[in-house]
């Protein structure tokens, strides 16, 4: 037996017999003994928690093989773990905080019954050491080539994924097929999900508008190819130009990624609204009549452009960095133009890039919700449709259920769309063999569109952030330009007192929860990001599709629904969460974590499998394969995943609405309640403070993370820079 | 820059400089592989004893890679045992057998030098880095990249690169050394070099090595043994001679070596031979268990002997088509009544002109074999 | 070496288990003392908590969310309530809760010195939500570009003129609270059948059916459309930050408002939640709303109403009918006939 599987049966055991096993009702402050032994499953079994006793037979089971280890060790691991981790669910689950909680056991044992509170530390503990050591028996049994370490991943990842996402998610969505009372309602379902203002083609044939589901997705495909072919023509000028601005440029397509929401929609109709600052120059210039055409379909459009082209470009230029030079080299050897090898050679192999751009691009843009919040007019989409659904004078819940229903639709179909246009091609560039090509520069054409696209785009994208800066600085934005820094003061004022320093701005308190709640769950995210992006393409196990799937699911969700979700599942015992900081962290991690995910595969495909297989027969396990060949080599994805958790934890608005709580209250949701009451100002100086900070932590995660060494030269001197140098 | 360098022979460090470990045996107990529906191994069993190279040919899909990956714990058996040392290693993970590779694609970590990469195997042993770099210098030297182990792997050569595979190989002293199809990527002249580098490394470091490779002349170059697979099945197992002598079946017959497949009548049969009558030529040849009957027979091109002396006339005569002047040889493509035969004649100076009636004889004691079962 | 192999696995463990412990230690304090959802502006509710607390000693955790949220949010967390007061927005939600038994009844001894209005709500809540202040709906005009227009509406009438054609904005009142109390007040004026004439009539100028209830006030401000249909002291709100609005009382009356305040039912803190509902009733705490730049009418009778705050005597304000305009069964009627007859028409 390894000591692994022996420290793991001993946590197990330290988790039933020593920490406590409940949560501590928060309003008293635990004593010693209540920590350490009295509160302890075992005790509290003992003292008539009769419920908690079964748990007692796997630990003892586990002692069998310690004490003679020449047994079937795969076998009683195997056993037990499963023993373990179904008594525990059997009892979490059917004890709830106020007796049985379900109708058949009332029934047959009378109500109220037992009752208990939320699982704790212990209890977190012995299931987490059930898991791991059922396991450690699946790899002795030789699942996953005998790699203790994969399969623990893997039950880790995956159960993770069902408490995160698949159980919150599946409370929400039954309350698609019930009625107001909770009662099962096909008919209402189906009533519901073929009404007229979801499918409605009408725009096709009169001037009536179309259907929500139509809108959403004409948008999201609009959206999708619109940040592609941006993110394609940043990433190209970044790694194949000798672009002067380059630097910038980056800097530049960065920003609206960590621009908070409302910001940019604010700006555009600062710019752009009937009274904004250029339909006045074009009014007063040109006579171009001033019009309301950015509320509408043309506005979130240009939005989300200007929000998701990073995430294309982030994506994108892994990939790009990542193509084997020798492959166009061969292709131009053949007499290829240098547009046909760009065609035929560079493009086809950006396609993993190309088709995981395009699925974030189309999948952010039917899940985001400020935008069209904002912008939208009355070209209404899925999204805040079902916040409204939720939270509106309608308050239907189900009929929020319903559209999250299509909203996961058209991402699965996305997924799926996906999956079969990259097929079983084969697209590593990466191998083992040291690649001593030189990178293309671009071919004439392909350089000119790149440099059309993102040059204005880049400028573009300063004024807009000329107008947030500004924004900030002046007392009322469009109306009044005296300068002021009052909105500062009022949002981030600091008195000295006596005894040190006063934070006493009212922006304060959500700012130090916010930092304090991204920088957890940044590392988190990139952490189980890239693990499953590693088990999804160099293991192979059973479920795997599915398991996929999972990753995306939380993701497709618009917010709204998951914060909903996390509520009804998570404010309850087993699982009783709600109103802590963990429960925010926890959701970021499995909204942010596709992105990590899908760069972490991205990139992935691109790296020769036999260099891991390399490590693992010269005696590196696979953690340590992982931490020393696939991990350097993933750094872009890593500084991607990072950043963008990071950045979404400090940004995201619709998932947190229902989870803040007094003491973790976010930012973001300061922010909304600036903008509901008017005050732009100071929503946006407070989004200028944000933007700092995390214009800060980026280049810090550059810095920390470095640069992948591929050993390859570039074409000219400062062809591909990655921001910031780190390695030599 | 890809243009080979001159290659030095592998600096062979002298007999004081044999393993510390001993050289394990590798046996594969009724091993099956499936993936999904797919059977890619199929009840194989062979071993491979220590200090033994056995190549493992086949065309490609025939399963020698897998079984190959089997052994290095890269893939997992569905079914049976492996065994390496007399340890049974078949749910081990691939960390934990004493096992090295060399990839086919080399598989250099390409964000590390020369020296990170072949010092890898000992770092991740827990061995101090000093004490690995040691070991790695050590190993170039022995694979003569002495000087080289500042470079990035993608600043070397292909036949460089290989060695620096093999020197990360060998790094570790292993009980087996695998060899994936290295010399697949290599010109022709230094394919012969290196592989005689691999087999002169080999026998002086007592290695046992299980070696891959499609290519039969490789096969026959190298090994002590050669295992031929054929559909996920083993064909045949034997030294390079008897394979070439004593081809089981059709199959191993055509793939090793060039064979012509002739139709023959067994006669009788007299102890251990048997008479055999190929068109009008009457042999005495060892019955490899066939019994009186229609029997077909591989016929190595060097057996058949062309004489365009018209006088000598045998049993079959035929018209040469084409000859090809190759230097050490001619090779001659013949019609005649038995088949289209290939024929390769050694020591002759001028070729027979195409078109030139021939008589035909075959000599037994070259290379001529029934093959059992057909 | 061996342990290595789950490292990574019990560093990310770890990771959870730290970011865990580290993150739930904040709500032991809070539950002690009162937790509060607050529907109206950041800065009335941080006025009230911090006034509370100093007059009190107890420590309030306030979490700020519009009044749907909060509604979604209480229900939601309805088997393991986690608030004790909910405090402020408007009163459908409040009304609704009651209905669907989130909240409990409560009778304060302040409820002598309320205005009738508010008596009457609480009356109509079966004793569970009670009115703090109130607000009359009205519209308001950008007067700068309502001079092109030639055009000073007065009434709800004056908006149905060719010349606002696509001028005018309002909050869709599947959305917006605001936009279904102007639904109930212009059918409670009009009648349904006359009123749904009206509303199509309206579509014709309509530029926009905002989401949010005060964004037409808001898009009056900076130009972005001539007329706006919003919550008289929000128009009120962006007056007194300068900008060019009128506001507009309608003459042919109007429906208002009263923003509620409920102890959620299975408070942790049910007697400190009392001691808030009691205190929040009084002057002393009616007035911090000015102070925080919230221009409605307070529910005490002996508040000062603040001289900004639209006056609700000059007001000509209708009987609004909570109970049948605030039952879900009604609202939903109403709203999927809008929906249907008034939305998708074409303009």
């Amino acid at each position: 037996m390894s000591r692994a599987t022996l420290g793991w049966i001993v946590l197990g055991w330290i988790g039933y017999a020593v920490l406590p096993w409940y949560g501590f009702d928060s309003a008293v402050a635990p004593t010693l003994s209540e920590f350490v032994l009295g509160g302890s499953g075992l005790v509290l079994g003992m003292k008539g928690a009769w419920w908690l006793l079964p748990i007692f037979a796997p630990l003892l089971m586990l002692l069998r093989p310690v004490m003679r280890p020449e047994g079937r060790l795969a076998d009683w691991l195997t056993a037990s773990g499963i023993l373990g981790l179904a008594l525990i669910l059997l009892q979490g689950f059917s004890i709830g905080l106020n007796g049985w909680t379900f109708g058949i056991l009332k029934a047959l044992f009378g109500e109220p019954g037992p009752h208990q509170a939320g699982m704790g530390y212990g209890a977190a503990l012995t299931a987490t050491s059930f898991l791991i050591l059922l396991c450690h028996g699946l790899a002795a049994r030789g699942w996953c080539r005998g790699d203790a370490f994969v399969t623990s991943s893997i039950g880790i990842v995956m159960a993770l994924i069902v408490v995160f996402v698949f159980f919150p998610v599946s409370t929400i969505l039954a309350s698609a097929f019930g009625d107001d009372k909770g009662s099962f309602a096909p008919i209402l379902f189906v009533m519901k999900f073929t009404d007229r203002s979801i499918w409605g083609l009408d725009c096709l044939s009169s001037d009536l508008r179309c259907g929500v589901a139509w809108n959403t997705l004409f948008l999201g495909v609009l959206v999708a190819f619109g940040t592609t072919a941006l993110g394609l023509a940043f990433a190209l000028i970044a790694t194949r130009t000798s672009f002067r601005f380059k630097k910038l440029l980056r800097v530049m397509s960065v920003l609206p990624i960590i621009t908070p929401p409302f910001v940019i929609g604010l700006a555009l109709i600062l710019l752009f609204g009937r009274s904004g600052a250029l339909s006045a120059i074009l009014y007063e210039w040109f006579g171009v009549p001033r019009s309301r055409w950015i509320y509408g379909l043309p506005g979130v459009f240009i939005s989300q452009l200007l929000a998701f082209t990073p995430i294309a470009f982030l994506v994108l230029i892994g990939v790009v960095q990542g193509i084997s030079p020798t492959l166009e080299e061969a292709s131009q050897t053949l007499r290829a133009k240098s547009w046909t090898t760009f065609l035929t050679v560079t493009l086809p192999l950006m396609r993993p890039g190309l088709a995981n751009a395009f699925l974030l691009g189309f999948v952010e843009s039917l899940a985001d919700f400020g935008n069209p919040l904002v912008l939208g007019g009355n070209y209404e989409v899925l999204s805040t449709k079902i916040f409204f659904a939720v939270v509106g004078a309608q308050q239907d819940q189900g009929r929020a259920a319903v559209l999250s229903i299509i909203l996961l639709g058209f991402t699965l179909g996305a997924f799926w769309l996906q999956h079969a246009w990259l097929g079983k091609k084969v697209y590593t560039t990466v191998t083992g063999k040291g690649d001593a090509g030189i990178p293309l520069p671009l071919p004439r054409r392909v350089a000119v569109a790149s440099y059309l696209a993102a040059i204005p785009w880049a400028i573009f994208t300063v004024v807009i952030y000329a107008i947030i800066l500004i924004g900030g600085f002046v007392r009322s934005m469009g109306r009044d330009y005296t300068p002021t820094l009052d909105h500062f003061l009022t949002a981030f004022r600091v008195e000295r007192a006596d005894w040190g320093l006063y934070f006493s701005g009212s922006a304060w308190n959500s700012f130090f929860a916010t930092v304090k709640v991204a920088a957890l769950s940044a590392p988190l995210t990139a952490a189980i990001g890239l693990l499953t992006a590693y088990l999804l393409t160099r293991q192979r196990f059973s479920g795997q599709r599915a398991f996929e799937f999972g990753t995306l699911l939380s993701f497709a969700i618009p917010g709204t629904v998951v914060g909903v979700s996390y509520i009804l599942a998570f404010n309850v015992p087993p699982i009783e969460i709600t109103g802590t900081g963990f429960i925010l962290v926890m959701c970021f991690v499995f909204r942010n974590m596709p992105v990590g995910v899908r760069s972490g595969i991205a990139t992935l495909s691109q790296i020769d499998k036999s260099l891991d297989e390399a490590s693992l027969t010269l005696g590196a396990r696979s953690f340590t394969t992982m931490r020393r060949i696939v991990l350097p080599l993933l750094r872009p994805a890593i500084v991607a995943s990072l950043v963008y958790s990071f950045v979404r934890a400090m940004t995201a608005v619709s998932a947190v609405i229902f989870l803040v709580t007094a003491e973790y209250n976010m930012a973001t949701t300061y922010i909304v309640g600036r903008v509901e009451a008017g005050e732009f100002g100071l929503a946006i100086a407070y989004s200028t403070v944000l933007i700092i900070v995390m214009l800060l932590a980026i280049v810090a995660i550059q810095f920390a993370v470095g640069e992948r060494r591929l050993g390859r030269r570039s074409a000219t001197a400062n062809a591909a820079p990655l921001a910031v140098q780190a390695a030599p | 820059m890809n243009q080979m360098s001159t290659v030095s022979s592998l600096a062979l460090a002298g007999a004081s400089k044999t393993s510390k470990k001993e050289a394990a045996s590798v046996e594969f107990r009724n091993v099956t592989k499936r993936y999904g529906r797919v059977v890619a191994v199929d009840d194989v069993s062979f071993s491979i004893a220590a200090g033994e190279l056995v190549t493992l040919l086949g065309p490609s899909g025939c399963g020698k890679t897998t079984t190959l990956r089997m052994i290095a714990g890269l893939e997992m058996a569905s079914e049976g045992q492996i065994l390496i040392g007399n340890r049974d290693v078949t749910h081990l993970s691939a960390a934990d057998r004493d096992v090295s590779m060399v990839f086919q694609s080399y598989a250099l970590f390409p964000h590390m030098s020369v020296l990170e990469n072949v010092a890898y195997g000992p770092t991740v042993q827990g061995i101090s880095k000093k004490e690995a770099y040691a070991m790695a210098m050590e190993k170039l030297a022995l694979v003569g990249l002495s000087g080289l182990e500042k470079r990035a792997p993608s600043e070397l050569s292909g036949g460089q690169q290989q060695r620096v595979a093999v020197a990360r190989a060998l790094v570790l002293e292993p009980q087996v050394l695998l060899f994936d199809e290295p010399l697949s990527n290599l010109d022709a002249k230094l394919r012969r070099r290196v592989r005689e580098d691999i087999r002169e490394l080999q026998q002086s470091l007592n290695l046992t090595v299980a070696y891959v490779t499609h290519d039969q002349e490789e096969a026959l170059a190298v090994s002590d043994r050669i295992i031929v697979m054929s559909n996920a099945r083993i064909a045949q197992t034997g030294t390079p001679r008897e394979l070439y002598e004593e081809p089981a079946d059709l199959f191993v017959a055509d793939f090793i070596g060039d064979a012509n497949i002739l139709d023959g009548v067994v006669l009788d049969q007299e102890g251990s031979k048997a008479r055999v009558r190929i068109g009008g030529i009457t042999l005495n040849l060892p019955h490899r268990g066939a019994s009186a009957g229609p029997v077909k027979l591989a016929v190595r091109p060097d057996a058949i002997v062309l004489n365009e002396d018209p006088s000598k006339s045998t049993a079959v005569s035929g018209v040469v088509k084409k000859a090809s002047y190759l230097g050490t040889q001619i090779e001659y493509e013949v019609d005649s009544p038995v088949g289209n035969l290939f024929v390769v004649q050694y020591s002759r100076k001028e070729p027979i002109a195409p078109g030139t009636p021939v008589s035909i004889d075959i000599m037994e004691h070259r290379g001529v074999a029934l093959i059992p079962g057909s | 070496m061996k342990l290595t192999k789950n490292f990574a696995a019990a560093t990310m463990l770890a990771g959870v288990a730290t970011a865990f412990s580290f993150l739930s230690a904040g709500t032991a304090q809070a539950q002690g003392a009162l937790v509060m959802y607050c529907g109206v502006q950041e800065e009335w509710c941080r006025a009230m908590t911090t006034a509370f607390e100093r007059e009190t000693g107890i420590k309030v955790a306030m979490t700020r969310k519009s009044s749907g949220e909060i509604y979604a949010q209480v229900k939601a967390e309805a088997a393991n309530p986690r608030a004790d007061i909910w405090w402020g927005g408007t009163g459908d939600p409040h009304m609704q809760a009651a209905e669907e038994d989130l909240t409990v009844e409560y009778k304060s001894p302040k409820n002598e010195e309320l205005q009738d209005w508010a008596v009457r709500q609480w009356e109509q809540a079966k004793h569970r939500t009670i009115g703090i202040y109130s607000g009359a709906l009205g519209f308001g005009y950008n007067t700068e570009l309502i001079k092109s227009k030639g055009v000073e509406p007065k009434c709800w009438a004056d908006l149905l003129t060719p010349k606002l054609k696509d001028e005018v904005q309002m909050a869709d009142p599947n959305s917006s609270g605001t936009a279904y109390t102007l639904l109930a007040t212009i059918i409670q004026i009009m009648g349904e059948e006359k009123g749904f004439e009206y509303l199509k009539a309206l579509h014709k100028n309509v530029n926009q059916y905002t989401k949010s209830g005060a964004a037409p006030a808001k898009a009056m401000a900076l130009g972005e459309t001539t007329v706006g249909i919003a919550f008289m002291h929000d128009i009120v709100t962006m007056v007194v930050d300068k900008a060019p609005i009128k506001v507009v009382a309608p003459c042919e009356g109007t429906g208002y408002e009263i923003g509620s305040m409920s102890i959620i039912k299975g408070a942790k803190n049910m007697d400190n939640a009392k001691k808030f509902y009691d205190w929040a009733l009084t002057p002393a705490a009616q007035k911090l709303g000015a102070e925080a730049k919230s221009y409605q009418v307070p529910s005490n009778k002996s508040t000062p109403v603040p001289p900004e705050a639209p006056k609700l005597n000059e007001i000509k304000l209708i009987n609004f009918d909570f109970a049948k305009y605030g039952s879900s069964e009604e609202r939903k009627r109403l709203l999927s006939k809008w929906d249907n007859e008034v939305k998708n028409l074409p303009k």
